[in-house]
């Protein structure tokens, strides 16, 4: 009985807060700021709430992360030079030629 | 014959060899970033003919490599510059796709995720995913729709991880245009990775 109402209340905690704060398409737009910048308090506020009852944006702020660490991985890293197209024959001629004409 | 053996700093500086030595590695250094083969072949071609003038100045302080490198990154930029100045964010400015059919749904849910688009579990890791060459495959065809400039900022942000100040000054745009760019190409490519990559693999 207990468990009923607390679930009950929960449920309806959610969804009060759900039509409260800023949506979901309001958040992304955040959570892409406060990689940028500080947010203020009350930007911060409304973001860890919306954050605590929706799933879907908590899996947003971290495929975010995840982009942004293997693209910073993937920069650091030298090219890997035994796979993808290298320069071609045509470029590096063209480029030759172009330097000895400079030099 | 007397010719002299060894470096020494007044040495003629050997474009040909360093076509051999460097040329592939500063092609795909660049290719990454600029994603067009044409623009990374003139940046290669830019680099080496930077680095004959300013050879005298070089004498030996960085690895060869290191030096190149260096001057490479300036060219990227002057190419994400030029990138800019050609479609300038004009009135009818093109950040970008909103991507408004991501949060469509009937009221009173209008604005939060339709369940089509909505985010789920992703499972890799970063260390996974530089490996795999098919990942970047798809990660290059996910940025190609994006307005090049909006490609240009991700990747100067996301990829070198320079400032949103650094970014802003050295295209002359407004810190709310950038940030607009950087939320719509993350928006896009989110969700282009996780259709075409992350539900597949799983």
């Amino acid at each position: 009985m207990a468990l009923k109402i607390y679930d009950k209340l929960k449920h309806s905690i959610r969804y009060w807060l759900l039509r409260t704060l800023p949506t979901c398409q309001q958040t992304v737009e955040k959570i892409s700021q406060s990689m940028e910048r500080s947010l203020s308090l009350r930007e911060r506020i409304n973001l860890k709430l919306h954050l605590w009852i929706c799933a879907w944006c908590q899996w947003y702020v971290e495929h975010l992360q995840i982009i942004r660490e293997t693209a910073r991985a993937k920069a650091d890293e030298p090219p890997d030079l035994t796979s993808g197209p290298n320069l071609s024959n045509e470029a590096r001629e063209r480029i030759r030629r172009y330097l000895t004409n400079q030099n | 014959m007397n010719a002299p053996q060894g470096k020494f700093p007044d040495e003629s500086p050997d474009p040909g060899r360093w076509l051999d030595d460097h040329g592939d590695y500063l092609f795909k250094y660049a290719v990454f970033r600029l994603r067009d083969n044409t623009a990374a072949e003139d940046a290669v071609q830019e680099t080496f003919l930077a680095a004959l003038k300013a050879y005298k100045e070089f004498q030996g302080r960085a690895s060869e490599r290191t030096w190149l490198v260096g001057i490479l990154k300036h060219k990227i930029v002057d190419h994400f510059r030029r990138t800019m100045r050609e479609a300038p964010l004009g009135e009818e400015s093109d950040e970008g796709p909103e991507h408004r059919e991501f949060f469509e749904r009937p009221e009173p849910w209008q604005g939060h995720w339709n369940n089509n688009y909505a985010p789920n579990e992703w499972h890799a890791t970063p260390a996974e995913l530089i490996e795999r060459n098919d990942f970047w495959k798809v990660y290059n065809d996910c940025l190609s729709p994006l307005p090049q400039r909006t490609a240009s900022v991700f990747t100067m942000r996301e990829v070198d991880g320079l400032k949103s100040e650094e970014i802003c000054e050295i295209l002359s745009i407004k810190v709310n245009n950038l940030w607009v760019m950087l939320h719509r190409a993350r928006l896009h490519l989110r969700n282009c990775l996780e259709v075409n990559w992350f539900r597949r693999e799983q």
